[in-house]
């Protein structure tokens, strides 16, 4: 299966094995902690167990930042 | 499926750290009573003082300014536009809307105006961006607050922000630093009181408020702080919490309620600026000494300000 991402501007295509993936385990591919990352599907935030299908497009928020 | 501890319905936010599941209502209402919790805890202000919130665009100072309007403060905002293309560009924009859309009064100061902007500096400078930016930020934020006559200066300083700053003083047992990593900073000759309303809020607790909230905030990372070693440290920090929820919250008030107050902060002499007169522990403060190396032109005896 095949997710859209768009993360800090730019769209990335990711694959998965099966029909779904939870949104933590996208976190984890993108190699992002949970501690500072969450994934968003159109206006509805995903919780870490939420389902992300094959086709969707998401958002991933990663709130760290230096400086 | 996760349940909201306070009505049941689905949870959109889980907290470990504080095994905490609420959905989108309860955790803007937890959000704004920690706030205003941690605005009692240390004394920050009262709703009689004039705020002045510093915002860069950014998840963390736009929070700040909402929820402090939310709670009914009286919080004007201050943007320094730094001049760093795009990203500046854009950020300034965002705090255009975000004043506008909610009829607040925001205050802007121009560093190219000033002195010069970020990227012009470092031309000239061999010390990281991020050290010369704070401390012209630092500057300003206090200058222009004394000037419009704000009480307090807020800044939307979060927990990884101050638990990576405290691990990298405790790295170099820098003393002088940890004596004075407080989340208050109190008024004295020159300098407007500071404050960090948002030092027990997680980046990601502040970031899940902004989009809870619909604030629209400037997500990329300033292109000056990419390879900062603070977020070096805040990765080191989060490993750590994945396996042992709490620690960063733990690691920064056991040491403000244990450690700071055994340590002794010697009081530095302040003395005006002979160029600027704003407060500096040299002669000439360290922003007029920056200047005359971007200008080299004999500095002036007379104050500006």
């Amino acid at each position: 299966m095949k997710v859209r991402v768009l993360y800090r501007g730019q769209w990335l295509e990711l694959e998965f094995e099966g029909e779904k993936v939870k949104a933590l385990e996208l976190l984890k591919a993108m190699g992002l902690s949970r501690e500072s990352a969450f994934v968003v599907r159109g206006e509805e935030l995903l919780t870490e167990e939420d389902f992300i299908k094959d086709g969707e497009e998401v958002r991933v928020v990663n709130a760290i930042s230096g400086g | 499926m996760r349940k909201c501890v306070k009505c049941q319905n689905k949870a959109v936010v889980y907290l470990p750290q504080h095994r905490l599941s609420l959905c989108k209502e309860h955790y803007m209402e937890w959000y704004a009573r920690r706030v205003e919790a941690t605005i009692r805890e240390f004394r920050m202000f009262s709703k009689k003082d004039r705020v002045l919130v510093a915002v860069s665009g950014g998840k963390d100072s736009l929070a700040l300014w909402h929820v402090l309007h939310r709670l009914g403060y009286r919080a004007d905002g201050l943007y320094i536009n730094l001049g760093i293309d795009e990203y500046s560009e854009r950020s300034k924009l965002l705090c255009d809307k975000f004043a506008k859309d909610r009829d607040l009064v925001l205050h802007v100061v121009e560093l190219k105006r000033e002195v010069a902007s970020i990227p012009e500096i470092k031309q000239v400078e061999k010390r990281p961006a991020c050290s010369f930016c704070g401390q012209l930020k630092r500057y300003y934020m206090n200058k222009y607050a004394r000037l419009l006559g704000y009480h307090v200066i807020a800044t939307g300083h979060n927990l990884d922000d101050e638990s990576a700053t405290l691990l990298s003083n405790v790295l170099s047992w820098n003393m002088e630093y940890l004596s004075r990593q407080f989340p208050v900073l109190e008024e004295r000759e020159g300098f407007v009181r500071k404050v960090k309303p948002l030092c027990k809020f997680t980046e990601k607790e502040n970031a899940l408020y902004a989009f809870l909230a619909g604030i629209e905030y400037v997500e990329e990372e300033c292109p000056f702080a990419e390879g900062a070693s603070s977020i070096e440290h805040k990765m080191i920090l989060n490993q750590v919490e994945e396996k042992s929820p709490g620690t960063k919250l733990r690691f920064y008030m056991d040491f403000l309620r244990r450690m700071h107050p055994l340590l002794s902060s010697e009081e530095v002499s302040l003395v005006p600026c002979r160029v600027c007169g704003e407060p500096t522990t040299a002669e000439v403060c360290s922003v007029c000494r920056l200047r005359e190396r971007l200008s080299p032109k004999p500095l002036s005896s007379s104050a500006s300000s």
